[in-house]
């Protein structure tokens, strides 16, 4: 694979349309300079009389009937590189999307628990986005240019390779200058995409902070860590346009000598009779036009030279292991942890834990806050991996079964609920596609959700909102549940709501997990001890480690960490204003 | 100040918009847009004064020896002269006008972001944060580039193409005049583009499909881990598929609606010359002094093509100003929303009593949608006000009426006598502390987060603060104490921590009137006895309105308030409603049951 190919993260089709966009691109080039080579003719017609001949009209207008010929060439040729390039480049990025989207539904399922997941897809849209206008007014000219302006001074060489060498003399000073100049860009630029996060950290800071902003008076200007963020980033984005300039500016100024330099020596070789007017005249009038496109090229260098760096956050999601597995079922539902330990970020947040969930069991989880309660019941479900140890699900390692087949078995009622842009009928419907109507309301009555919905504008049918943000805590956990039990799935993972919800709401939650929870293999991670006290079985956790193990009585009998927390608990819960 | 608040009913879009905007830097835009045109004016230098050396060879051929080489090689210098004048003042011209670019931006981000914050905070909910953040780093961030290279690019390309109409016109008006029919012929092709309503049609749809497609793609990550978990990731990914197809298909159909007037513009500023040929041949014919002639129709040969690369740059910037044009009007949709009355003459509260008298309130405005209705109550200072009710009752926008993140539409609430509307924002919200609405803790030191509350505090009331709001201990065993920067890594705060911050926060700001909602409260059970003991100490002596769940928590309120659909149903002390047998009875027995309940393998719900 080349390294344009590699650092632009092409396919191969992409590839060769970028190749084949190239050379149109240089074949409009090219065409471009047939209305200079006609009129140096026309020029050289012109000069007949002063060197004794007859001026020709006839062939002036053969000349003309060329240059209408070259027209509609350089239309064609411009037309062509103008469709290959935008086809190419948009069929490519519409390709790179499809393959970005296909990539993530395979990345593990952690990846979609972290907080700044939209603005990962943002960034990843975006980039998209830069390669497309890349690929499609960048690159092909560019390089079009490379070859057209090598083509051009080997043609005049061979002319008069006196005046092509004054001609680019300058060439080789200018590069250089751009060249040493580029660690001094790089670095600034590095110092500007800091200032902007920076900045852009404290928009987001400003906006989520809104309300305490405004109640302690600091907005706008008065909130110093914006306006100093955005202080900081005027000034190096001048700075960096500043630097940019000078350094563009210079390399123009030494590149474009050659104007200069192409007419003394021009000049001193006609007078001394070595050099013919004609092809003079040709140098002067190319000197004029030669060094734009040697310019554009400067200017886009870094460009060039750091494509990778637009595509280093798809290359990155490429890097993200996928998971693997080809088992399909499992022949029952008992769980096991053996020794099981999981990192995350270098850190440890599950240490050694082993232990038995048997099928048809309830389980608790307790334990403070961070002390990996929901991250064990995660690891069950396969979010990540784990580093040593092993889970079995129906006495197979869970990282042999193959992920959504995985999945098939368990049904979470997690706290944040992800709502669709659909109806509720089909955000319901997502346990089981399958589901009919009458199915899917079914499950809402047994959840507790059909009143709440017959109370809205059009029933079922009624859309929700970005994210379903017109809903209240406990309706949104219970179309959780209806999803939940519409799926029937025999392993449950449930994690108690944190966020108290009024009562009747609480009663009715209550309720539907109730009879989500019958007769199935139920994790769940209680915040409140007195819900789990009838548990089969209560883990509890402590820095990751599993410290006690047994039933409400043992564990209490035993006066270790859960009858302390247990104490604690009903104390605060007979606290009065 | 900036002048960016639209004043007049009938505002700027668009360009105009866009220098109304930058008006504050009038000075450096105006020299900018001089400077350039003067660049671009210099870039013909070096194609006259190689029209000036030929014309002096053409005159003496072929008897070179007569040739003034002093002449010629001051047009030499005459050329290098133009392309050090041309570059000199192109920088000169950019430098300025990204000074004025990212000035404006700076002024023009604070402006917005001032302005948000004096709207009624329901705006933000229904805006998003996203879209507000979207705007201000993106969509503001894009005037820099009008500001900075568009503009005086646009000057010039006005500018440089009249100077040389005259230079063509002046050296002989009838090449002149062909030249222009030339340059008139390509517009004609580039507005053709533009114009056609196909084209606009088309640019419609391919920003929708883009917006589509970039929503579609946010809600598949968004949803990934639900589609995951219940094995639909085939339908889910086949959506975003779609839309990334129907925005490809969107694109090309836009970009291809160009695919003749583009290489039609390009072929024909690099072809005038084919115009000035059949008439220089006409001309030439009959024409008596052939030298003169000649060095005149070579001027048009060599000069014309210099108009290619200004008439290219004009071509760039209409394609931008388009986007430019909705950026900014993404940006005014926003700075077009009216701020939050402010009173003229604002008046002190008096004290602290909280009163509703008949309020109404909608949030939409519709007279269908009223959230509350006629509540009048008075929450007296020192006393404990508890409003509890079902969700949707309306008690939480009882809660954010009081700070006034919304005006109410009839009725009004007094603290103290005083209409909170005539009250001064800012005094306002130094009166009323709102505690666990949002947890938020900014990325700076835990130190400025709690002294938020208060700006002026020493350290040691900081640290007081912290202490009565039962923070002080785990603060203190952060590695870098109170100047732990909330957010760095390896630094977790559990959800009761930040709980209490806030509430350190609350006491540091003292305010007379506390709001408190439970809703929010109590996440974490291990942390409860802490943070209770903190209300405590926030309480004290404070006119205190809490918005209840926990109906055994404000058993010993002074004053119970009981909503339902916007109504205030009952009022009272805990054992008079519990007595009364109403509605808050039976909630009251809801709850009982809510706490009793147990989980089992048999999944019922058992009470005890």
């Amino acid at each position: 694979m080349s390294r344009l190919q590699k650092a632009l993260f092409l396919s191969d089709k992409g590839y060769k349309g970028l190749k084949k966009a190239i050379i149109a691109c240089t074949i409009t080039n090219l065409t471009m300079l047939l209305p200079f080579c006609v009129t140096v003719m026309i020029f050289s017609e012109l000069l007949t009389p002063f060197v004794g001949g007859t001026i020709q009209w006839a062939h002036i207008w053969m000349l003309w009937g060329v240059g209408v010929i070259s027209l509609v060439l350089i239309f064609l040729a411009a037309k062509n590189d103008y469709r290959k390039t935008y086809i190419a480049s948009y069929k490519e990025s519409n390709a790179t999307r499809v393959r970005i989207a296909e990539r993530l539904r395979r990345l593990p399922m952690n990846f979609f628990n972290t907080k700044d997941l939209s603005e990962i897809t943002t960034h990843m849209m975006a980039d998209c986005s830069s390669m497309e206008s890349m690929l499609s007014s960048t690159i092909p000219p560019l390089v079009a240019n490379v070859i057209t302006v090598t083509l051009t001074c080997i043609l005049l060489a061979f002319f008069d390779w006196r005046l092509a060498l004054c001609m680019f003399c300058t060439l080789p000073i200018a590069f250089l200058i751009i060249w040493l100049s580029r660690n001094y860009q790089k670095k600034l630029f590095a110092r500007q995409v800091d200032a902007k996060l920076a900045a852009s950290g404290q928009v987001q800071e400003y906006l989520e902070g809104m309300k305490i902003i405004k109640s302690c008076g600091l907005s706008g200007s008065r909130f110093s860590e914006l306006d100093k963020s955005l202080r900081i980033m005027k000034k190096i984005s001048v700075k960096v346009e500043m630097a940019i300039g000078v350094f563009m500016s210079s390399a123009s100024m030494v590149l474009q000598a050659g104007i200069g330099i192409t007419i003394f020596v021009g000049t001193v070789l006609l007078v001394n009779g070595s050099i013919e007017l004609l092809p003079l005249f040709m140098f002067m009038l190319m000197v004029t036009r030669i060094y734009g496109p040697i310019l554009a090229i400067f200017s886009q260098l870094s460009t060039l030279l750091n494509l990778h760096v637009v595509t280093k956050r798809m290359r990155t999601l490429f890097t993200i292991r996928t998971m693997e597995g080809d088992e399909k079922t499992i022949p029952n539902y008992d769980i096991e942890l053996e020794h099981v330990t999981f990192c995350y970020h270098t850190e440890d947040v599950i240490k050694d834990v082993s232990c038995r969930l048997s099928q048809g069991t309830v389980t608790a989880l307790v334990g403070p806050s961070g002390s990996g309660k929901s991250t064990l019941s995660k690891l069950i479900a396969r979010f990540w991996d784990i580093q040593s140890g092993i889970i079995r699900v129906g006495g197979k390692d869970v990282r042999t079964i193959e992920p959504e087949s995985l999945m098939q078995y368990m049904s979470f009622v997690f706290q944040d609920v992800t709502l669709f842009n659909d109806t509720i009928i089909n955000n319901i419907r997502l346990g089981n596609p399958n589901a009919t109507d009458e199915q899917v309301i079914a499950a809402a009555k047994a959840a507790y959700c059909d009143e709440f919905v017959q109370d809205m504008s059009e029933g079922y049918q009624t859309v929700l909102g970005e994210n379903g943000s017109t809903l209240s805590g406990g309706e949104r956990q219970r179309i959780s549940i209806a999803r939940a039990l519409l799926k029937d799935a025999p392993i449950i993972l449930l994690d108690e709501a944190t966020a108290s919800l009024d009562p009747e709401n609480e009663v009715l939650v209550q309720k539907a997990i109730a009879k989500l929870v019958e007769g199935k293999t139920v994790i769940m991670i209680a915040h409140r001890l007195r819900t789990v006290v009838d548990a089969d079985q209560i883990l509890v956790l402590e820095n990751g480690r599993l410290v006690e193990n047994g039933t409400h009585k043992e564990l209490m009998d035993k006066k270790g960490l859960y009858q302390k927390l247990y104490r604690i608990q009903q104390e605060s819960l007979g606290w009065t204003v | 100040m900036l002048n960016a608040k639209p004043k007049q009913m009938k505002s700027k879009t668009g360009l105009a918009r866009c220098m109304e905007l930058a008006s504050n830097k009038k000075g450096l835009i105006f020299l900018s847009a001089i400077l350039s045109s003067l660049a671009a004016i210099a870039s013909y230098i070096p194609y006259i004064a190689v029209y000036f050396i030929i014309r002096s060879i053409i005159q003496v051929y072929p008897e070179l020896s007569q040739l003034d080489i002093g002449a010629v090689m001051s047009y030499g210098w005459m050329a290098l002269g133009g392309v050090v004048a041309n570059i000199l003042f192109y920088f000169l011209a950019i430098f300025s006008s990204h000074l004025a670019a990212f000035g404006t931006l700076y002024e023009l981000k604070l402006l917005f972001a001032d302005h948000i914050t004096k709207l009624p905070l329901g705006y933000h909910l229904t805006i998003g944060s996203g879209r507000l953040r979207k705007i201000m780093d993106e969509n503001i961030e894009s005037i820099e580039g009008f500001i900075a290279h568009q503009f005086p690019d646009f000057v010039a390309s006005v500018t440089a193409p009249i100077v040389m109409v005259i230079l063509l016109l002046t050296v002989d008006w009838r090449f002149g005049l062909v030249s222009m029919v030339g340059i008139i012929l390509a517009f004609v092709a580039e507005f053709i583009g533009f114009g056609s309503k196909d084209m606009k049609e088309n640019m419609r749809n391919y920003q929708t499909a883009l917006e589509e497609m970039n929503n579609a793609s946010v809600e598949y990550v968004r949803g990934m881990s639900v589609v995951k978990a219940f094995n639909q990731t085939a339908s889910s990914f086949k959506r975003l598929k779609d839309a990334i197809h129907d925005y490809t298909e969107w694109v090309l159909k836009y970009s291809l609606g160009w695919q003749n007037c583009m290489p039609a513009f390009t072929t024909i500023i690099n072809n005038i010359y084919l115009l000035l040929v059949p008439f220089g041949i006409f001309i030439g014919t009959y024409s008596t002094d052939y030298k003169n002639f000649t060095i005149t129709f070579i001027f048009y040969l060599i000069f014309v093509p210099a108009i290619a690369g200004i008439l290219n740059k004009i071509m760039y910037i209409s394609q931008s100003f388009m986007q430019i044009n909705g950026n900014v009007a993404r940006m005014d949709e926003i700075l077009h929303i009216p701020e939050m009355p402010e009173s003229i003459h604002p008046k002190k509260p008096g004290n602290d009593d909280v009163i509703f008298e008949k309020v109404r309130f909608s949030y939409t405005g519709k007279e269908s949608e009223i959230a509350i209705d006629q509540v009048s109550f008075t929450a007296r200072k020192g006393e404990i006000t508890a409003i509890v009710g079902p969700s949707g009752s309306g008690k939480s926008t009882i809660a954010n009426l009081i700070s006034r993140f919304w005006d109410v539409t009839d009725g009004c609430i007094k603290i103290g006598d005083v209409d909170i509307r005539d009250i001064a924002q800012d005094d306002l919200l130094r009166h009323v502390s709102f505690v666990f609405q949002d947890i938020f803790l900014f990325k700076q030191s835990i130190l400025d987060n709690i002294r938020m509350g208060n700006q002026n505090a020493t350290e040691a009331q900081v640290i007081k603060a912290a202490k009565a709001a039962q923070c002080h201990d785990f603060i203190s065993k952060l590695p870098e104490g109170y100047h732990t920067i909330v957010g760095t890594k390896g630094i977790h705060l559990s959800g009761g921590e930040r709980q209490r911050i806030a509430i350190a926060r609350a006491i540091i700001k003292d305010s007379p009137i506390i709001v408190l909602d439970e809703a929010t409260a109590f996440s974490d059970p291990e942390n409860e006895y802490f943070i209770q003991k903190a209300f405590e100490e926030l309480m004290q002596g404070k006119t205190v309105i809490i918005i209840a769940h926990r109906l055994s928590t404000i058993r010993n309120a002074h004053k119970i308030i009981v909503m339902e659909k916007g109504r205030l149903i009952e009022e009272g002390k805990h054992d008079q409603l519990v007595a009364a047998g109403g509605r808050y009875a039976q909630m009251w027995n809801h709850y009982i049951e809510a706490v009793d309940w147990k989980i089992s393998g048999k999944g019922s719900v058992i009470n005890e």
